[in-house]
């Protein structure tokens, strides 16, 4: 599965979809629906990813599929990216949770934006979290939102996030300066 | 940092398409032959679609730039109808007025996994879908049999056995 996986940018920002498109998406036109998956399936796949790890393909399947089927209910095409973000990070958690793949565990370390854990591998670190942990990880550091922000998202409140992202990382520190000083 | 990316393959695009698109039918099935050999067969859409999809008896592509097309297509009917398209290898969606249609393969072991898809633009389409589940079902089994076998005969005829 990894090796069909490639690392990309997370810079690289959602691409521009003219209004003409999206309202033609919405009307059933099924070559706008294509130009429409065609412009979102990137990002989709990139919130994905991290999230589902294993399920991502899944997961990006069934946010497509979401996002398509309540297209009609998108009133202002500028707010499109807004709106799949929030389907994409609800559909890859529950898409991971209900997956016996996966084994969510107590989060007990979560890294800081510029902890080099996560340069040395992003990968390894986001199998020990759970899919809501990996979410709000996503959402901070992939997308700039505050623990807050993302917390909204999910649904979980903001104070509960704060705290136990304060705690993770306190932890995720502490481990990574006793296995440093042991080299 | 970098962070790692899953790929999505245009069968699962044309999924996410057929479940979006109200009273679509949508089939797959496996292909005994590589997708290379199904492609240069698919690819070529005035000889490949008269014959595989139902009631298309000729196709012809009036305009080309890049993957985008359009094409007159008769019915046995009689019946023209002009069609927008887009094609590209293992990728293929088409539509009029009233119809659409796409077909997505992708490589799957020596052989090609097939999705086809199908579906009208009529109004009211959200709530006639239901009604046209055993149609559908019906016609989807049509269609798997036509490619199975369009692809079986090119194995008798010299191709890669199966």
């Amino acid at each position: 599965m990894l090796d069909d996986q490639r690392a990309e940018s997370a810079t690289a920002g959602p691409v521009r979809v003219p209004d003409a498109t999206i309202r033609s998406a919405q009307r059933g036109d099924l070559i706008a629906l294509h130009d429409l998956l065609e412009a979102i399936t990137p990002y989709v796949r990139r919130l994905c990813w991290p999230i589902a790890l294993q399920d991502a393909p899944d997961a990006t399947q069934e946010t497509l599929i979401v996002v398509l089927r309540k297209l009609g209910t998108l009133r202002e095409p500028a707010a499109l990216f807004g709106w799949v973000r929030v389907i994409a990070v609800r559909e890859a958690v529950r898409v991971a949770r209900q997956s016996s793949r996966t084994a969510p565990a107590e989060l007990i370390e979560l890294p800081a934006p510029d902890d080099p854990a996560l340069t040395a591998d992003i990968r390894d670190v986001l199998n020990r979290l759970s899919p809501e942990h990996r979410a709000v990880l996503t959402l901070r550091d992939l997308e700039g939102l505050d623990e807050r922000a993302a917390g909204e998202m999910l649904g979980v409140p903001a104070g509960t996030v704060r705290s136990r992202l304060f705690r993770a990382r306190e932890s995720f520190r502490r481990a990574w300066r006793t296995e440093g000083g042991d080299r | 940092m970098t962070w790692p990316i899953g790929e999505i393959d245009d069968l699962r695009r044309l999924r996410v398409l057929a479940a979006a698109i109200p009273g679509a039918m949508y089939v797959e099935t496996d292909l005994p032959a590589r997708f290379d050999d199904v492609w240069q067969v698919l690819g070529d859409l005035e000889r490949a679609l008269p014959g595989l999809v139902p009631d298309v008896r000729s196709v012809r592509v009036t305009e080309q730039h890049g993957e985008r097309f359009r094409a007159m297509i008769r019915g046995r009917s009689g019946l023209r109808a002009p069609f927008d398209g887009i094609l590209r290898p293992g990728w293929c969606l088409m539509q009029s007025r009233f119809v659409s249609f796409g077909i997505a393969v992708a490589p799957d072991g020596d052989g090609t996994r097939l999705g086809y898809m199908s579906g009208f633009r009529f109004p009211g389409m959200r709530i006639l879908g239901p009604l046209l589940v055993p149609a559908n079902r019906l016609l989807g089994r049509v269609v798997v049999r036509r490619f199975i076998t369009r692809f079986d005969r090119d194995g008798d005829s010299g191709g890669r056995p199966m």
